[in-house]
């Protein structure tokens, strides 16, 4: 995923709830204990955010798998 | 007979630590610590401390990771007297080899007080390769390839040591780890650098503390350089180290803390710290009082003061690959800027059941991939920028900087829990080819 597709996202992916268009916005994920600034579409609105697929079972994935406990 | 303030939490087995009958036991309560009762008819009752508990520490009721037991692939033995009496490994065995241990000598260059393996007393011959590869066959047969710790006796003292890790490499073990205290590390470079071409993958390697009375103590002479020494070497020819202290009340439980600030100057050559809580069979000066004992809620405690705070009890959880009660570990990774970040998952916690052979093979995966040295790699990951240039810093990190901080409590007559004893996965080989649950050689 680029931040170029973020952007084409951003003109037709409306928040679920508020049924208005998300926008670019800062994003800070945590994942066990790591912060990671990000940026990401969010609802204007409410600060629902949008995970777009490739970074869920893209850098997401890469993290989990990265730590594999026992 | 129930004692005055206490309280049975449940039962188990064990066996009279002077004529070694299997005995019933119970595990009792009282105020926050927990003992192992038993009572032989020919000589008398025996309590010993199992959990020291403190309102700081970690509860013992709280300490659970139940599993659903998985027989033996295949079982060496057949159940005739019972567990212990049987071992092999039996059917009544309730979990797979994630480690075994291959004895490769009796010898030994040091004469410890405390010897697990009573080591250097008797003058056996060493297994031959033959009889070696027999053993690493015996493994496939049980269900291998398994993780596989070369140990002794001390295993370095062997010329033909790199002929044997080639030979358990050609056979498909990945992961054959050395146990080893390090002298003939330090003192022959070129014997590591065969051992690493052969395909040595890591070394656990005996490290009591980081002063010399310490080694004095334990080991008869002080030790201190040739341990930095060896670490020297290893981290020349790029081998994976686990550091393993055996800790000894009034030794050098004092000295935990310093132990795991020199752990993490040594990443990424020095992959974690293995606690061995003293345990008392092989060779010891006496037989034990409880306070001769560290307990798991002891040593997370320690771990947690002596870091002054740096490192917390939440990061630590209970194995799901052995019985909960014979270990701990956690997981770390240190930042550039010097922070231990901890990661341990508690996914498999809180009642949660779990396939015990699913956590053999987890545990396995865990140490071949933490306790080898990471791979040099030409080019540095994440430095390339772009939206997600911090995610790959921290996978790179996590590759080169990962940490583990673990223990594990063996067990001794005086303290064996069958049931623990059941739900072991560190099996060494016997020199008939049996998987006996192991005690460690450190």
């Amino acid at each position: 995923m680029s931040q170029g597709q973020d952007k084409k996202e951003a003109k037709s992916i409306a928040c679920m709830k508020c049924q208005i268009p998300m926008e670019l916005g800062k994003v800070e994920v945590f994942y066990l204990n790591n912060k990671f600034p990000i940026e990401l579409l969010k609802c204007p609105k409410c600060g629902l955010v949008y995970i777009p697929e490739e970074l869920a079972i893209g850098k997401m994935l890469e993290v989990e798998k990265a730590l594999e406990d026992k | 007979m129930m004692k005055e303030n206490y309280r049975t939490i449940s039962n188990t087995s064990s066996i009279c630590p002077i004529c070694m009958k299997r005995l019933p036991a119970r595990r009792e309560l009282k105020g926050r610590d927990v003992f192992l009762v038993k009572e032989c008819s020919e000589h008398g009752s025996f309590e010993t401390i199992l959990w020291k508990g403190s309102p700081e520490s970690i509860d013992y009721q709280g300490w659970a990771r139940p599993k659903i037991p998985s027989r033996p692939k295949l079982s060496f033995t057949e159940v005739q007297r019972g567990c212990p009496f049987d071992c092999g490994l039996c059917s009544e065995h309730r979990q797979h080899s994630c480690t075994v241990l291959l004895e490769i000598t009796k010898r030994c260059n040091l004469g410890c007080a405390f010897c697990f393996a009573d080591a250097g007393t008797k003058k056996l011959p060493d297994p031959d390769l033959e009889v070696i590869k027999g053993w690493f066959e015996r493994v496939l047969l049980a269900g291998g390839p398994y993780n596989i710790q070369l140990s002794g006796g001390e295993p370095s003292l062997r010329d033909d040591l790199p002929e044997i890790i080639k030979l358990g490499k050609s056979l498909g073990f990945n992961f054959i780890q050395l146990n080893t205290n390090g002298i003939r590390l330090a003192e022959d470079p070129d014997f590591v650098k065969k051992c690493k071409i052969a395909g040595l993958t890591s070394i656990f390697l005996q490290f009591d503390g980081t002063e010399d009375d310490i080694y004095k103590s334990l080991r008869g002479r002080p030790l201190l350089n040739l341990k930095k020494k060896a670490l020297e070497r290893c981290v020349e020819y790029n081998i994976g180290v686990v550091l393993v202290p055996t800790l000894v009340p009034g030794v050098n439980v004092h000295n935990i803390g310093a132990i795991i600030d020199l752990a993490l100057n040594y990443l990424p050559t020095v992959r974690g710290v293995h606690f061995q809580p003293v345990s008392y069979f092989g060779r010891y000066p006496e037989p034990p009082a409880d306070n001769d004992r560290i307990t798991i809620p002891e040593v997370i405690r320690e771990i947690e003061v002596q870091s002054k705070g740096l490192i917390n009890k939440e990061s630590f959880k209970p194995p799901g690959c052995e019985n909960a009660l014979c270990s701990f570990h956690g997981n770390f990774i240190l930042m550039p800027e010097g922070e231990l970040r901890p990661w341990t998952k508690h996914e498999g916690c809180c009642g949660k059941v779990e396939k015990a052979e699913e956590g053999a093979a987890k545990a396995r995966n865990f140490v071949a991939k933490y306790w080898s040295a990471p791979e040099k790699l030409g080019v540095s990951l994440g430095a390339g920028g772009g939206a997600f240039s911090l995610w790959d810093s921290f996978i790179e990190r996590t590759r080169t900087h990962s940490f583990s901080i673990s223990g594990m409590a063996f067990q001794d007559a005086w303290n064996l829990d069958i049931e623990r004893l059941k739900d072991c996965c560190i099996h060494v080989m016997s020199p008939e080819g049996g998987l006996i649950p192991s005690v460690p050689t450190t």
